[in-house]
């Protein structure tokens, strides 16, 4: 069967916004929510949209990211005629390839795209919490006779500079672009999701390489530039939950989210399931002195301690008479005797040391992978 | 270790009917164990630690859908590379098949001799270990004895009628062996764990002479039939459990509520492996109320839960009180329910405000899919 859609998840964004978080690892392979990375979503909804290939575009410290994705299998991607590739910059007989911006990735994976032969290429972020049916945007996109659709989002009015602001006319076609305005005319914000017919895209973009090579970015320069000659250009509009988690603020406040059980991303749906690369632990063990409410944890772990309104991977140790609040635990993270910790983001295999506090009430306080905080008492 | 030094071969025949309802539609190695695994996981885990390639199972008839079902392509034990081969036989077919059950034999000894491997290793179902199959390779070559059983010192109250004891002679070779119905038990024992390694020349030799005998039989009775003064007696130190009834298999969950025998069965140097279900992780609300107690991923508890074992995807609703007891995967405990010293198959509704009591020595069992809304009181 001809592949008619490729996904290009654009997973090599440095996010310095999340400080230590992504000192050595690719914003995407962040973990969230207890037992994923934030690229799961996207892939996820890559393998339930009946996408089955996708390239993962990295360039920033991508080792964590490369073993997590693998050959795609956690997510059902490496099937017949199916595949996760993930595609590093190399270096050619041109030069080094390094990425300029989203539509130069794009461009340099031409030979990708080109050996798979698509109709369409769907390019997504690797850094958004949401569930979307891109096989219903792929129809929209279809029934609109669209050269390019864009998934846009209502954000409030006050939030719309952040964003670049779509202005369509009644049929959803797109007609101005603003990149983050001042003033913003409406709040449809650009998710950074776009279908773009292959063979357009790829003429514009070798064209562009050919002479001047000003097309690197897709909101800065591809866009305003489908707009100019004329395009079609259409919005497709997308109402439920999507959450960027480029800052600790917005990751922090996206897991809290995530612990609600009734949480619009219902999570809990068999029907659109969230894979991910699943490491097998035993059952979590919450022991006679233990305790757990508001909270989501996952295998492996042993609780001694108390544990309320928190997110916790898997394999996190907590002692005794230590209280966790508000925070998110990251995987294999030990937390010592008569801890306190408050309103904070723990990395995975951090240690902290018995009596510590960690006390995020001013600013979500954040304990980096591997870190030890504090004195730790070598036990056996 | 050279992938094709050993070959595996796991055996499942023995039905348990002191395990039913439990084991009406399933084989014992595929029984739920803490939660997330199924006993066959310990076997199969201790397989692919040893990185051997190469595995022969068989099951009786219809008893097969839950093994296909767990073991699937055999990914998360490995059993899917490319240098692997793994087969799942089903017993009553190779005797239907010929009068002489000539094919069942003639079957063994073709995946003994394309398995190419020098040795081969026997497991039986109902004994629970996670095992070094390495070690006992190591130990079995350096002894030079035509076979090793593996063996633990374990308390009588542990036996089950049928499994053998041996009495070890010098040089731990084995002097006696009995079964269990047979022998007059001290409070201490050595137990056969049916865990075998011979020469895989041998056990074709074996199996060719039972063949012109015409003897009804399997690879496990053979290999028991063989203990004699030859066999080298390796022992495994260990957690084991022995696993042929209702309060045998109540008590071995229950032991993986003591931090100790927990951390030595599933933290030990060797992982075990089981199914991966993708399961979110488990909630739990303002009310809710564990103590000592374990948790498998995908569950809401909002209620009570004490000294148990709740499995993948279970929900226990507010008010409701679990305690003593073990719940399979995919359970829903409603509002007020009750249940303590009890054994909840999978998919079991408990009624709001139904009462589920057993005792500890005699926990009530409930059978798979039952919607249960009237008071079962047991013990």
């Amino acid at each position: 069967m001809k592949t008619e859609m490729v996904a290009m998840i654009l997973a090599g964004g440095q996010g310095t916004r999340l400080g230590k978080l992504t000192k050595n690892m690719a914003k995407p392979a962040v973990p969230f929510g207890g037992r994923y990375r934030i690229i799961d979503f996207t892939l996820s909804n890559c393998a339930n949209s009946g996408i089955n290939n996708v390239g993962v575009v990295t360039q920033y410290q991508p080792l964590a990211l490369n073993s997590h994705i693998g050959n795609g299998a956690s997510w059902g991607l490496d099937g017949i005629n199916a595949g996760a590739t993930i595609l590093q910059p190399y270096s050619s007989s041109e030069g080094s390839k390094w990425f300029e911006g989203t539509a130069h990735a794009i461009y340099q994976n031409i030979s990708y795209i080109d050996q798979l032969d698509p109709q369409y290429v769907l390019v997504l972020s690797g850094d958004h919490i949401y569930k979307m049916d891109y096989e219903e945007m792929l129809e929209n996109h279809k029934r609109n006779n669209a050269s390019l659709s864009v998934a846009v989002i209502e954000v409030p009015m006050k939030e719309a500079s952040r964003f670049g602001i779509m202005n369509t006319d009644d049929n959803n076609r797109i007609i101005e672009f603003d990149e983050k305005p001042e003033e913003p005319k409406n709040n449809l914000a650009s998710m950074g999701i776009y279908i773009f017919n292959w063979g357009r895209l790829r003429s514009i973009l070798t064209s562009s390489y050919a002479k001047d090579s000003s097309m690197n970015d897709f909101g800065k320069h591809v866009i305003p530039a489908y707009l100019d000659s004329g395009e079609t250009v259409v919005a497709y509009r997308f109402d439920g939950y999507w959450k960027d988690v480029g800052t600790i603020d917005s990751l922090w406040e996206a897991n809290m989210e995530f612990l609600r059980p009734d949480m619009e991303l219902n999570i809990r749906d068999k029907a659109w399931r969230i894979y991910s690369k699943n490491p097998i632990s035993p059952p979590h063990f919450v022991t006679e002195t233990g305790s757990a409410k508001n909270s989501l944890i996952s295998d492996g772990c042993y609780i001694a301690g108390d544990v309320d309104h928190s997110v916790l991977s898997d394999d996190v140790q907590v002692k005794e008479g230590a209280k966790i609040t508000d925070s998110v635990i990251m995987s294999g993270a030990t937390i010592g005797k008569n801890v306190s910790i408050h309103k904070a983001i723990i990395g995975e295999d951090a240690i902290i040391g018995d009596n510590a506090v960690i006390d995020g009430t001013e600013e979500i306080a954040v304990v980096g992978y591997s870190e030890v905080i504090g004195v730790t008492v070598d036990e056996d | 270790m050279r992938t094709n030094k050993m070959c595996a071969l796991v055996g499942n025949l023995h039905r348990y009917d002191d395990l039913l309802p439990l084991t009406a539609n399933r084989p014992l190695s595929t029984l739920p164990f803490d939660g997330k695994y199924r006993l066959l996981d310990f076997n199969l885990s201790s397989i692919a630690n040893a990185n051997i390639k190469s595995l022969f199972m068989v099951f009786n008839e219809g008893e097969t859908q839950s093994v296909f079902d767990h073991i699937g392509g055999g990914k998360e034990w490995s059993l899917d590379g490319i240098q692997n081969r793994f087969f799942i036989h089903i017993y009553q077919d190779f005797i239907r098949r010929a009068d002489n059950n000539s094919s069942y034999y003639d079957l063994v000894i073709d995946y003994l001799k394309k398995s190419k491997s020098e040795y081969a290793v026997y497991m039986g179902s109902k004994i629970l270990v996670n095992i070094d199959l390495r070690a006992l390779l190591h130990i079995h070559q350096a002894h030079g004895n035509e076979m090793t059983v593996v063996y633990k010192r374990v308390p009588k109250d542990l036996l089950y009628k049928e499994d053998i004891i041996i009495k070890l002679g010098e040089d731990n070779l084995i002097e006696k062996k009995a079964l269990v119905k047979n022998a007059e038990v001290q409070d201490v024992a050595n137990l056969c764990t049916d865990i075998f390694i011979i020469k895989t020349e041998k056990l074709i030799e074996i199996l060719r002479e039972k063949q012109s005998e015409n003897v009804l039989g399997n690879v496990e009775s053979f290999l028991r039939e063989r203990i004699s003064k030859d066999t080298y007696a390796y022992e495994y130190t260990g957690y084991l459990n022995n696993i042929y009834d209702i309060p045998s298999y109540y008590k071995a969950n229950m032991d993986m509520l003591d931090t100790q025998k927990f951390n030595s069965l599933l933290y030990s140097s060797q992982k075990v492996y089981t199914k991966l279900k993708n399961e979110v992780p488990t909630y739990y609300s303002e009310t809710s109320v564990v103590n000592n107690s374990q948790f498998s991923t995908g569950c809401m508890i909002e209620g009570n839960v004490e000294d148990s074992i709740i499995g993948r995807g279970s929900d226990i609703a507010e008010g409701a009180k679990v305690s003593g007891s073990l719940i399979f995967p995919s359970n829903t405990i409603k509002a007020n329910a009750e249940v303590s010293y009890a054994i909840l198959d999978k998919n079991i509704v408990v009624e709001e405000g139904v009462k589920i009591v057993g005792t500890p020595e005699k926990p009530v069992v409930v059978k798979k899919g039952t919607h249960v809304t009237a008071d079962i009181i047991g013990g």
